[in-house]
């Protein structure tokens, strides 16, 4: 029980299943009203019920729990350690000082939770002392005012043991003081000290108590005005019962459930130290020779003297508690798994590719793709499906973006290794899967295939003599929610999700052509043949380029940046590469370590667009401002496309807009610009979509229905700068701090996770303590439960 | 002698030291560090000296009225006095006749039995497990069993003290328990058996005599356990007793009367203890 009661004050939090500061809205599922305070064992989501605010009792006793037994703890230990040593000596003086005496009877007297209370009193109510520091003060102030009492009775025994004959005796051998306290006297009292630690765990959580229902809580009182309550600080148990108290007369399960805890931890120690307590006695009893009424429970075990020593014997206690230490640890690491897998939306597959690419000197792609799909649902897969993106630009095709047309062919698909059927419409390729290989859960792909390139496309393009090859292989789709998450290709914004992959690729190409990809270590210039590698990626870029300058340099941990340019255009290529530099190093330094060893960056004709590890910048555009701007928000998608992933299709809203926070955050906080100016673009946004006429849309839409870039970029980043000035006295000293703090916790959140919007407001109402309704403005929150 | 003027001399420190405490300590909002006045001290003992001096206990803070002490002690002292008196007296009694003279009985195992659960859950939670099984007793049956109301009469002070006297027993049963436990083992018991005295006699003359010692000594714990559980109850049970002066003001002079007040009552207390043993002794044991 008390090996339960310490796992779940360790791993208590992990464990709760909503946050302290999440709040059950008032709801109406399937015709029930679901209203706080809610009753214990209603709703599958809140087991103990809520409180008449609607916090999750449930979560509030898991995380006060960790409270409640470290502070008892930590009290206990200071005071027996005091304590014992003091009554050591104290028990060994010839004649004990009256006033000892008398001050220990005094001391004993006055209740201990008096003491306390006149001490904590002033200073616990609205306190303006940290939660941290009114803790220290009670753990020095309980352990400091229990000392006496236990210095009095180990005083006590102490002096006892030392007129036995036995410490007679060693006097007369000659042995010191210290030697007699500590191999003498101690060795006796070890097993009563034991017992006496454990006992005094559950004397501390009493004391505990007793404050609390004078409302005194450790950690500090919260008193709110009109009316008056008494709120914990830290929902440590004894303070969650003090301040239920008054509910005595209704709803009396927000009483009873954290009483019950505490009792269940309580009653815990006391039967260890009872257990303990009884193994003791009955092994140093003598046996009465009377009926008492007395028997002793549990067999005495003797010492055995003479016995060969042995480093370990199997024995009953010892494997119990062997077993006992080897659950704790597994369900530990079970705990933090658990949760760790349950972060962000889960995926059902998991794609690896091994690619072999070659080009040769017409511009022709050749490429051989191994792909290993990991089914991790528990559906069995009829079908595969996959985006092959190069098939939507064939001869003939209708987006104005795209200049020229390309050649897609598909020669052959196997999959584990028998010719498989397979179906290419647009860019979805579907392989049926074969009625035995339905339940398997590892599917090998093979596909070889061949492709061109479109002259002046789109993100998978060609200009002038190099080929940029974005989406150029088969890509998995992502297993969702029992089915494909594949969506039609589209012009403009992102339509492919993937999940994150490991990818090695072998190329060759013509003499003269070097490579540029999301590869952690990228080949030497002028190399035209090798292998390349990266770890969990959402994707795999190529750029195959001929007669490029390369700057580089060296961002924070070293990370390089390499800037890809022609001489052609008027961007100052240095300048570039020193704003990126800035860029990634600020973001280093604010949000967390950027994802990969290396960072490209290609300036060449075509669009703006963000890969892992590397990106793409148009130079050869007038607007100077946004070219810049573009650096930096490319930058920014490292973290937020790269490393937290989202459903472009579906919440494109969730990668966009929170970079273009982040780009904008970056001119705000890192170059100290005015605020209109650094959020300039996306305020230029809304004016465009006001001067159109568009009116309102929310920005969580599929972007098949998305009427203007700006709901999906600027309007999440207004949103959020407004959330942030608005809130942001709860989390820090600036909206730039706490902006900045807002993203790196987000990205250590859900690095290498996938957000949708319900994630993200889940996580962001439980940041800024604000309820659903305050999103309404511009998310459609009415959607987030289907 | 000496030790016991001493240890009133500390008991009376540290009562005052305690009572001014709420004033010296407070916590400054600009560094956030505690912060202690001591330099108040002088005046905020003159003033309590030379009210005391003045033949009047000064006043305390009734909600919004202000009260002189002297008119509403006896009333709440006697009241305390009551719950106190009554809840120890109760326990030792009980913890001695199931500790030692029944104690062999099968019908005081499960006394026993029941005594240890108990023992093993804090006293605060008893206190509240019990006002919450009061209010569902009355939900469920209509029989008000506890009041909450000051002026409820005995129906406001018959649970106080048996909340009171709890604590007290519960400690006082396992001490006297195992010390008879320890004591049946020791020789002059073999001694008696053989002679053929009888159990009854046995534990009398025998045991009883040797355990009063340790009970003596630890009768100053025992009380201080229940004025100790005193407070919570009144507290928390609305009982009008000596803690309104100690919880409902925040001046040095109502404290420290009410702590004067509780240093009285369990002096009182001790001494009706220390009586029912003498007429225990004289009753029942020849000397």
């Amino acid at each position: 029980m008390v090996t339960g009661l310490l796992f779940l004050s360790i791993f208590g939090p992990i464990l709760a299943p909503h946050s302290l500061t999440s709040v059950l809205e008032t709801q109406y599922t399937n015709g029930k009203v679901l209203a706080p305070p809610m009753e214990p064992f209603e709703s599958s989501s809140y087991p103990l019920g809520t409180d008449k605010w609607g916090y999750d009792i449930l979560s509030m006793i898991l995380y006060g729990l960790r409270y409640t037994v470290f502070i008892a703890a930590a009290v206990t230990v200071i005071k027996m350690a005091f304590g014992t040593i003091i009554g050591l000596y104290a028990g060994t003086l010839k004649r004990t000082p009256g006033w000892l005496i008398a001050f220990e009877n005094a001391w004993s007297y006055v209740p201990l939770f008096l003491i306390l209370y006149f001490f904590l009193a002033p200073i616990s109510f609205n306190s303006t002392l940290k939660q941290n520091v009114l803790i220290v003060y009670f753990i020095v102030i309980a352990s400091v005012i229990s000392i006496p009492s236990i210095v009095s009775s180990v005083r006590l025994k102490t002096a006892q043991l030392y007129k036995s004959v036995y410490v007679e005796a060693a006097k007369a051998l000659g042995a010191g003081k210290h030697r007699l306290i500590w191999k003498h006297v101690f060795p006796q009292l070890k097993e009563t000290f034991l017992v006496m630690f454990i006992l005094e765990i559950v004397y501390v959580i009493a004391l505990m108590g007793q404050l609390a229902l004078i409302n005194i809580f450790v950690g500090g009182t919260i008193m709110r005005y009109d009316p008056i309550i008494f709120l914990s600080a830290t929902k440590e148990l004894a303070g969650l019962v003090g301040q239920a108290r008054l509910n005595i007369y209704g709803s009396t399960h927000i009483l009873i459930a954290p009483l019950a805890v505490l009792l269940l931890a309580t009653v815990s120690f006391s039967l260890l130290a009872n257990g303990l307590k009884n193994r003791f006695q009955s092994n140093y009893q003598r046996t009465p020779w009377i009926k008492t009424g007395h028997e002793p429970l549990i067999r005495p075990s003797r010492k055995q003297y003479g016995r060969k020593k042995k480093f370990w014997s199997l024995s009953g206690p010892k494997a119990g508690f062997a077993a006992l230490v080897i659950a704790f640890a597994g369900a530990g690491v079970y705990a933090v798994a658990a949760k760790n897998s349950n972060t962000g939306v889960q995926s059902g597959s998991k794609a690896d590719y091994k690619i072999d690419l070659e080009m040769n000197a017409e511009g022709y792609f050749t490429a051989n793709a191994n792909i290993q799909l990991k089914n991790k649902s528990d559906n069995n897969w009829n079908e595969l499906i996959f985006y092959f993106i190069p098939n939507v630009f064939k001869e003939g095709h209708s987006f104005d973006s795209v200049e020229g047309s390309s050649e897609a062919k598909i020669e052959k698909v196997t999959v584990n290794g028998q010719k498989a059927s397979f179906k290419l419409d647009g860019d979805t390729l579907t392989i049926n899967l074969k009625p035995e290989m339905k339940d398997k859960s590892r599917h090998k792909v093979e596909i070889q295939y061949g492709f061109t390139v479109p002259e002046g496309g789109s993100r998978f393009s060609k200009a002038g003599t190099n080929y940029y090859l974005a989406q150029w292989y088969p890509m998995a789709a992502v297993y969702q929610k029992g089915k494909w998450n594949k969506e039609p290709y589209m012009e403009g914004l992102e339509t492919f999700h993937t999940g994150f992959s490991d990818f090695k690729v072998s190329y060759k190409l013509p003499e003269g052509y070097s490579l540029a990809s999301t590869a952690e270590i990228d080949p030497a210039k002028g190399k035209n043949e090798g292998t390349v590698k990266a770890k969990k990626v959402r994707d795999f870029f190529i750029a195959v380029m001929k007669d490029m300058k390369v700057y580089e340099t060296e961002a924070q941990d070293g990370v390089k940046v390499r800037l890809f340019s022609k001489g052609n255009h008027d961007k100052n290529p240095e300048a570039s590469l020193t704003l990126a530099k800035k860029a990634l190093s600020f973001y280093q330094n604010k949000i967390g370590d950027y994802p990969h060893e290396q960072l490209d960056i290609v300036l060449d004709e075509g669009q703006f667009m963000e890969y892992p590890g590397i990106v793409t910048i148009n130079p050869y555009i007038d607007d100077k401002r946004f070219y810049d701007i573009s650096i930096v928000h490319e930058i920014a998608h490292q973290y937020f496309y790269g490393a937290v992933a989202n459903d472009p299709y579906n919440n494109a809203w969730i990668d966009e807009g929170i970079t273009e926070f982040a780009t904008s955050m970056y001119f705000y906080a890192g170059q100290n610009q005015a605020e209109q100016q650094a959020f300039g673009i996306s305020h230029y946004r809304m004016e465009a979509i006001e001067e159109a006429g568009l009116g309102r849309q929310y920005s969580n839409v599929p972007v098949n229905e998305v009427k203007h870039t700006g709901y999906i970029y600027g309007q999440p980043a207004l949103e959020i700068l407004q959330m942030i000035q608005e809130k942001y006295t709860l989390k820090g000293e600036s909206p730039k701090d706490v902006g900045m703090q807002f993203l790196s916790d987000y990205y250590q959140k859900f690095r290498y996770k996938e957000v949708d919007t319900k994630e993200f407001i889940s996580f962001t109402k439980d940041y800024f303590s604000v309820p659903t309704g305050y999103f309404n403005n511009w998310i459609d929150t009415s959607k987030l439960n289907s | 002698m000496v030790r016991a003027v001493q240890q009133i001399f500390i008991i009376f420190v540290l009562i005052l030291v305690l009572a001014a405490l709420p004033k010296i300590i407070s916590v400054d909002p600009l560094s956030g560090s505690l912060q202690w006045s001591f330099e108040s001290l002088p005046h905020i003992y003159g003033d309590f000296i030379s009210e005391i001096s003045k033949g009047s206990l000064g006043t305390y803070e009734l909600g919004m009225q202000t009260r002189p002490i002297a008119g509403d002690i006896a009333d709440n002292f006697f009241t305390s006095l009551l719950i106190v008196l009554i809840a120890v007296n109760a326990s030792l009694i009980i913890s001695l006749i199931f500790g030692v003279f029944i104690s062999r009985f099968r019908l005081t195992k499960l006394f026993g039995a029941f005594m240890n659960i108990l023992a093993a859950i804090p006293d605060f939670i008893i206190i509240v497990m019990s006002m919450i099984l009061a209010v569902k007793i009355y939900k469920m049956t209509g029989i008000r069993v506890i009041s909450l109301r000051p002026d409820g009469g005995a129906l406001n002070t018959w649970f106080p003290t048996v909340l009171a006297a709890i604590a007290p027993t519960l400690y006082l049963f396992k001490l006297v328990s195992v010390k008879y436990y320890q004591t049946s083992g020791e020789d002059y018991i073999k001694t008696a058996v053989a002679k053929g005295m009888g159990l009854n006699y046995i534990n009398f003359q025998h045991v009883f005599k040797n355990l009063e010692p340790f009970i003596k000594s630890e009768l100053v714990k025992v009380i201080s356990l229940a004025i100790g559980n005193l407070f919570i109850i009144e507290h928390i049970m609305n009982v009008s007793g000596i803690t309104k002066f100690i919880f409902q003001s925040s001046g040095v002079q109502p404290i420290a009367i009410g702590l004067f007040a509780m240093l009285l009552i369990s002096l009182i207390v001790y001494i009706s203890n220390r009586l029912i043993f003498y007429l225990f002794k004289r009753g029942f044991i020849y000397e």
